[in-house]
């Protein structure tokens, strides 16, 4: 669910607190049986068999072939799985799949089909920010809900939106792609 | 005059005798005089459950250890504390321990040779263990637990701290004599609740708080600082009564009996020292066990006016972690780059998995230890039917300054309707010194 | 901005396997820079048909080049692409020869085989020490020409005119005197069967000719790294394959024993099996997840043998770093003579004004982000099938034939694209999985994936030395360094890895210690060799990325000693060296004139600068960087850094690296350090092993300084000058002499 609040600025809300039967069937599991859930991703329905624990990490990763979503650490430290749910980035590492259930799911693959998505893209290629790449699809997606919530950021907007990690040093090509793209929405 | 003095040293050294004898003497144990009995395998696995329920493990054995060996190290201000070594291995264990050595060191810290053990041993609550349940332990001690030989570590206490004796006074002052005795006007399940409560689970060592020499205030409900929150080795840990803020008010039977078998539930995930408690001992008590326990636990009123306006989510705390609020307030800012990502950009969590922030009891209890120390340190791994939690809770020491987890904490602690109240710096630089951060490794201590 | 014109993805993402075999490439399906998600053909080798015997490594065409039809150009690189660039850089220099634009090219990393081996002994190749440019540019300028002649032979019999008459355009061939042009792809076919031509026939273009060598080309890889679509190995996918996790020993050197509750989590969703490897325990598992969950799961009774001679390292419980440094720090002896000049000895003995000091470098994780992982897949003709992040395809080849017990050439190694390796995927004993994937896939008879948690790699992840390095100078009365003795007690990656000789210094634990170009009359360099517990390996700019901070830190100490300004001494130093003297003037410059400061910035808070050189990979830098102290801690905000390697091929791509080792340098002179306690690192994970975030990322500022001098490296050389340089301005601003890194280690008053 997203939450348009007075200023526009968005968050992603979990819905209101799951009761005492789902968590119990949940946790009860004892084997960790699987159940069947339906997920958005990419605006293609899913049925997906796992159980709810499950990062959504690794349903995207190994039960959808989606692998342009990163695994780095599986500890929300350094953001390469990061994906947008209902528009808004998220470390899919730490999101247990229960959790996203009616969310919607967009991964880089699909991030070109966002229009959003689709100049950050171009401002990526036209700064060369890429090197090893790995975590680029995470910083794609960060800078994309970055600019979703804030379409003329400054400086100190992109820093504290911009927290994943690039062990190839790419930090300032990043800033610089992000800059540009909200000097257009200046222009424009 | 010469005479008088006279009398006066024939009275001292009476009273020192009285006074020697009182505090090395043997206290009586209803097994005295017994002779040896065959030990029944049903009675072995029997103490096997009460030693869970008991949580020995926690204390008497490392990761490191054979099974029950001791070494665990307890710092205590005065000096480190050893755990000892209670397999039953006759040179350096307790091989040699009669049913009723076992029962005085178990129920009244009084070793054979007449030593008093410290209070961190929890005899002021395993005095109130039934006979069959101590007759039980010592079973399980004897014919369950493979003997090893490892001697005690020296304790770290200098003298004159060292010295036991007086704690035979501390024990005339502070601990009751009997075993636990049913409440007539109360259910079955109530009193095996309470008799779980306070005797071999010993909440009250953590929950209850502590009077000036370390003695718990209560230990029983009929005092209201009955496990009503305290602050022990660095973690708050929160009243166990219906306190709808700081303590269980708004957790059903159902949540505690949860909580203590799968370590999480919608409320919150065990951490810090619960850990401990969860991991080796509250997951394996019986369903009926787990359910008298949460019906005593749901009986112990709550305080509102120690507990505070009932708590309510306040969704307007939201609008501070907007991108362009939060550029200029940095535990939100912080928030956002650090804990958002698991505890939700609501501080709402992703429960049962990934607890909440907004009403949690760490959150509400104005002794914010346990914010800063899990903050500072992480939480060791929950492991729940033999499975580690899939997301554990990362250390911060090495990313966060004192005044960064100050400020993010500040804001947790302030935001959603939490009322604990602000961190200062100073608060989190002396947790950050006495402590370390939780190992990443699941650590499953082991009984056989 | 750069032209970039990236092929669709349909082209990237469609392999061609019957044009591939026809061709004769030893082409692997992974490595594809493309979306092929589901890699599940696994192209057998097949010979090259255009087969001439004796044909010296990178001169057999067929074998790197594909030209298709629609003038698309598939190359195998002999070096593997890890975000330096050097996919697009070998496209420029082929291209260049080719006459083709290096945006028409679809890279690929070269499998194993005796025609990839283009450095030479006794490299043969590695993708490493800043060599894969500088190793083969003449070589691989050749390739290019010698294909360029191929595709003109065949224009000629197509054209049915003289070559003489011929010239190509970018991609084609073109007769002038008719207007006609063919392109590339229509020649392929032909041209490719033909015999590759004497390679001293074909001459080489000049360097004023060059349209594409020296240019700020585009890099081929940035779309696909943008949008998802590039694979690396842990992406690689099979036909029934399953994945397996791991749980290693917590020290090196135990070994499992017993393992208590496998029958239960054989029983856990999605268990395959449970199995016991060398120093570890394996779960394998329909999906990953399950792996993971259950190998965690697993408790295993580890059993210690004790240290079982010394082929293998051995971790003893009560290993600390901590103890370690200083058993560094006091280790007797004058050392092994690594470098020596005059009399250093005699003149310290002399000496009135003495310098002493101890330094110290510390341990460090590769940290790359892409956790290792390997596939391996047997197939029914007795092959292996195996894909895996690595930088040395025919070592690894090697090994993993002696390790699967059949012979190399059935192996064939598929390197993926890497993410990020800073000289992690290097043949480290006990710090792969490949041993791993290998036995459970032939245990469970099918194809088996392994990839290590981050938990698991930090367990492993062999490191970069550490050093206590004790330092004695003698100063003139002028101030000027006399005698400089030093002496590193410290293990080297390359006796680490190959073996220690007991009578030769590893010029990797020294490097950066020696080779310094400044004129001290009298030197003595030398190295003690301690044997390390831990695991040690190649990191970023090797030695270097140590050494250079130790040895320059030191002499800014010396300078403040003789009270001469740091720059003012490097500079007397560097008298008569033209080359070194122009490249610190270069960064002054940059910097806008030399300003040590302590002075008021701007925004209210009081900085400092530093400056540092280093001569690392065949190339030379000097920096310049500027600090402040915030809350204690340093806060680096600008470098300035030029480089001069001689000569250079994409002048982007060297902006990207330099920027790319400023953070590494920056990040490890302020927050690295791996610590072990009882035997075992402490951190696990990022958490407790902080890297730099975007927030401390420093402006960047490169210059480069073309010399024309022997072309050197440029993929690590940027480094080894930032910490020193960030050090030496903390030590300026605060008074306190920094003698370790890191530097969130110590504490600084404001």
């Amino acid at each position: 669910m997203i939450v348009q609040d007075a200023k526009g600025s968005r968050h992603a809300t979990t819905t209101s607190r799951p009761d005492f039967q789902i968590i119990a069937k949940t946790l009860d599991q004892a084997k960790h049986e699987e159940l069947a859930m339906e997920l958005t991703i990419n605006d293609t329905s899913y049925e997906v068999q796992s159980d709810g624990e499950t990062p959504l990490l690794w349903v995207i990763r190994d039960e959808l072939g989606l692998t342009g979503t990163k695994f780095g650490c599986g500890l929300a430290q350094c953001g390469a799985c990061s994906v947008l749910v209902d528009g808004v980035v998220t470390r899919s590492c730490v999101t247990p799949l229960a959790s996203v259930v009616g969310g919607r799911i967009t991964t880089i693959e699909a991030i070109e089909e966002d229009e959003i998505g689709k100049r950050v893209v171009e401002a990526w290629v036209d700064h060369q920010v890429p090197q090893c790449g790995y975590c680029q699809s995470g910083q794609v997606m960060a800078a994309t809900s970055l600019l979703k919530e804030n379409a003329n950021p400054n400086d100190d907007e992109i820093a504290a939106a911009m927290t994943n990690l690039c062990r190839c040093g790419t930090y300032n090509a990043i800033s610089a792609a992000i800059r540009d793209l909200a000097g257009e929405t200046k222009e424009g | 005059m010469k005479k008088a003095l006279a009398i006066l040293l024939v009275v001292l050294v009476i009273a020192a005798a009285i006074v020697a004898w009182f505090v090395t003497r043997l206290p009586s144990s209803p097994f005295d005089g017994q002779p040896r009995a065959e030990i029944s395998n049903d009675l072995v696995a029997r103490g096997e459950y009460v030693a869970r329920l008991a949580d020995c493990v926690a204390c008497h054995s490392t990761p490191d250890s054979a099974p029950f060996a001791g070494g665990l190290e307890m710092a205590t201000p005065l000096g480190s504390i050893f755990t000892t070594n209670i397999t039953p291995d006759p040179q350096t264990g307790i091989g040699n321990y009669t049913l009723a050595d076992f029962d005085r060191a178990v129920r009244q810290g009084v070793t054979p040779d007449g030593a008093r053990l410290y209070p961190a041993m929890p005899y002021p609550s395993y005095v109130k263990l039934s006979d069959e349940d101590v007759r039980a332990l010592y079973a399980f001690f004897m014919k369950g637990v493979e003997p090893v030989r490892m001697a005690n570590r020296a304790n770290t206490i200098e003298w004159p701290l060292n010295t036991r004796w007086p704690l035979a006074f501390w024990n005339v002052a502070f601990v009751e004599s009997g075993r636990y005795e049913p409440e007539s006007d109360k259910d079955d399940l109530w009193n095996r609740g309470a008799y779980l409560v306070q005797a071999a689970g010993h909440c009250g060592s953590c929950h209850t708080p502590r009077g000036p020499v370390m003695q718990e205030k209560a230990l029983d409900e009929t005092n209201g600082n009955y496990l009503s929150g305290a602050l022990l080795d660095g973690w708050y840990a929160p009243s166990l009564r219906n306190d709808h803020n700081t303590g269980l008010g708004r957790w059903s039977e159902d949540e505690v009996v949860q909580f203590l078998k799968k370590g999480r539930n919608a409320h919150g995930v065990v951490f810090g020292s619960m850990t401990d408690a969860f991991n080796n001992s509250t997951q394996f008590m019986n369903d009926d066990d787990l359910a008298a326990i949460a019906h005593y636990l749901k009986s112990l009123p709550g305080d509102r006016e120690r507990d505070g306006t009932p708590w309510q989510y306040d969704a307007a705390s939201n609008e501070k972690l907007a991108l362009s609020n939060r550029t200029d307030n940095p535990g939100a800012r912080i928030f956002m780059a650090k804990c958002g990502a698991c505890h939700a950009a609501d501080g709402r969590g992703k429960t049962p998995w990934i607890p909440p922030l907004a009403g949690t009891t760490s959150s509400l209890a104005p002794q914010n230890a346990s914010s800063v120390n899990v903050t500072l340190n992480g939480s060791g791994r929950v492991v729940t039917d033999g499975v580690p939690d899939s997301y554990r809770m990362p250390p911060f020491r090495e990313q966060l300054s004192d005044k960064e987890i100050a400020a993010v904490l500040t804001f947790v602690r302030t935001s959603w309707g939490n009322t604990g109240g602000p961190v200062t710096s100073q608060e989190v630089r002396d947790l950050r010194e006495r402590t370390d951060p939780a190992s990443s490794n699941p650590i499953v201590l082991q009984m056989r | 901005m750069l032209d970039t014109k990236n092929l669709e993805r349909g082209d990237l993402a469609s392999p061609t396997p019957t044009n591939i075999s026809r061709r004769g490439f030893l082409l692997a399906t992974a490595g594809v820079t493309a979306g092929a998600l589901v890699l599940s053909v696994g192209l057998p080798a097949a010979p090259a048909r255009a087969q001439q015997a004796g044909m010296a490594p990178g001169t057999r065409v067929p074998a790197f080049l594909e030209i298709r039809p629609d003038n698309t150009i598939r190359f195998l690189s002999p070096f593997n692409e890890g975000g330096q660039g050097i996919f697009t850089a070998m496209a420029q220099i082929v291209g260049e020869e080719l006459d083709a634009d290096p945006a028409a090219f679809l890279v690929e990393n070269a499998p194993a085989g005796e025609d990839y081996k283009v450095m030479g002994a006794p490299f043969g190749r590695v993708t490493g020490g800043s060599m894969s440019v500088r190793s083969s540019f003449d070589v691989m300028r050749r390739l290019g020409a010698l294909a360029r002649q191929m595709l003109l032979q065949a224009a000629a019999s197509r054209l049915e005119v003289p070559l003489g008459e011929l010239a190509t355009e970018p991609g084609q061939v073109v007769h002038a005197a008719s207007g006609r042009k063919v392109s590339y792809g229509d020649l392929s076919e032909t041209a490719m069967d033909l015999p590759v031509p004497d390679p001293d026939s074909v001459t080489l273009k000049k360097q004023e000719d060059f349209s594409w060598i020296g240019k700020p080309v585009a890099r081929l890889d940035v779309r696909d790294k943008s949008t998802g679509r590039a694979v690396y190995a842990i992406d690689v996918k099979v036909d029934g394959m399953l994945h397996a996790a791991v749980q290693h020993a917590p020290r090196l050197g135990l070994t499992a024993g017993h393992i208590r509750n496998e029958d239960t989590v054989r029983g856990m969703t999605g268990v395959h099996s449970v199995h016991t490897l060398d120093g570890a325990v394996a779960v394998v598992a329909e999906r990953w997840w399950n792996a993971k969950r259950a190998v965690e799961a697993l408790q295993v009774e580890w059993s210690d043998p004790g240290a079982q001679g010394t082929d293998k390292r051995y971790m003893p419980a009560d290993f600390s770093t901590a103890a370690f440094r200083e058993r560094l720090a006091n280790e007797p002896g004058e050392g092994k003579v690594a470098e020596e000049e005059g009399d250093a000895a005699s003149v310290l003995q002399k000496a009135e004004n003495v310098v002493e000091a101890t330094y110290f470098s510390q341990f460090l994780h590769h940290a790359q982000l892409e956790p290792p992982s390997t596939v391996a897949r047997f197939n029914d003709d007795g092959t292996l099938d195996i894909w895996l992040p690595n930088q040395a395809p025919e070592q690894f080849q090697a090994n993993i034939a002696k390790v699967a017990g059949i012979e190399a050439a059935k192996v064939n190694v598929h390197s993926p694209i890497l993410g990020g390796f800073f000289g992690r995927h290097f043949l480290y004993p006990e710090a792969n999985p490949y041993p791993q994937a290998i036995k459970l896939a032939r245990d469970v008879g099918r194809p088996v994936k392994v990839i290590w948690s981050r938990e698991e790699e930090f367990l492993r992840d062999p490191m970069r030395p550490m050093a206590a390095v004790r330092m004695r100078a003698s100063l003139d009365e002028q101030g000027m360094p006399q005698a400089l003795d030093i002496v590193s007690a410290c293990e080297g990656p390359t006796e680490a890895v190959f073996g220690h000789n007991p009578d030769k210094v590893d010029p990797t634990a020294v490097e950066g210690l020696t080779g310094k170009a400044y004129a001290i009359p009298n030197r003595r360099i030398s190295q003690i060799y301690v044997k390390n517990h831990t695991t040690i390996a190649y990191w970023r700019s090797v030695g270097n990325s140590m050494n250079d901070f130790l040895y320059e830190a030191f002499l800014d100490e010396l300078a403040d000693k003789g009270n001469i300004d740091p720059l003012e001494l490097r500079m007397r130093l560097l008298k008569g060296n033209q080359r070194l003297s122009t490249l610190l003037q270069h960064v002054v410059d940059l910097s806008g004139g030399w300003k040590r400061g302590p002075f008021d910035a701007e925004d209210g808070t009081k900085r400092a600068r530093g400056i540092a050189m280093a001569s690392p990979f065949g190339s030379h830098t000097a920096a310049i960087a500027e600090v402040s102290i915030r809350e204690g801690q340093v806060v680096v905000h600008d470098i300035w850094e030029s480089i001069d390697p001689g000569s250079i091929v994409n002048p982007a791509i060297i902006g990207a690296q330099i920027n790319s080792a400023a953070a590494l340098g920056t990040s490890q002179a302020l927050l690295e350090d791996t610590v072990y306690e009882k035997g075992e690192p402490q951190a696990r994970n990022y958490d407790l092993y902080p890297i730099l975030r975007p927030d401390q990322m420093p402006r960047v500022h490169v210059g480069i300084v073309e010399s024309g001098e022997k072309m050197g490296g440029i993929g690590e050389p940027g480094l080894p000058a930032v910490p020193p340089a960030i050090t030496n301005a903390v030590s300026h601003l605060t008074g306190k002499r920094v003698r370790s890194m890191p530097l969130s280690k110590l504490t600084f008053d404001a």
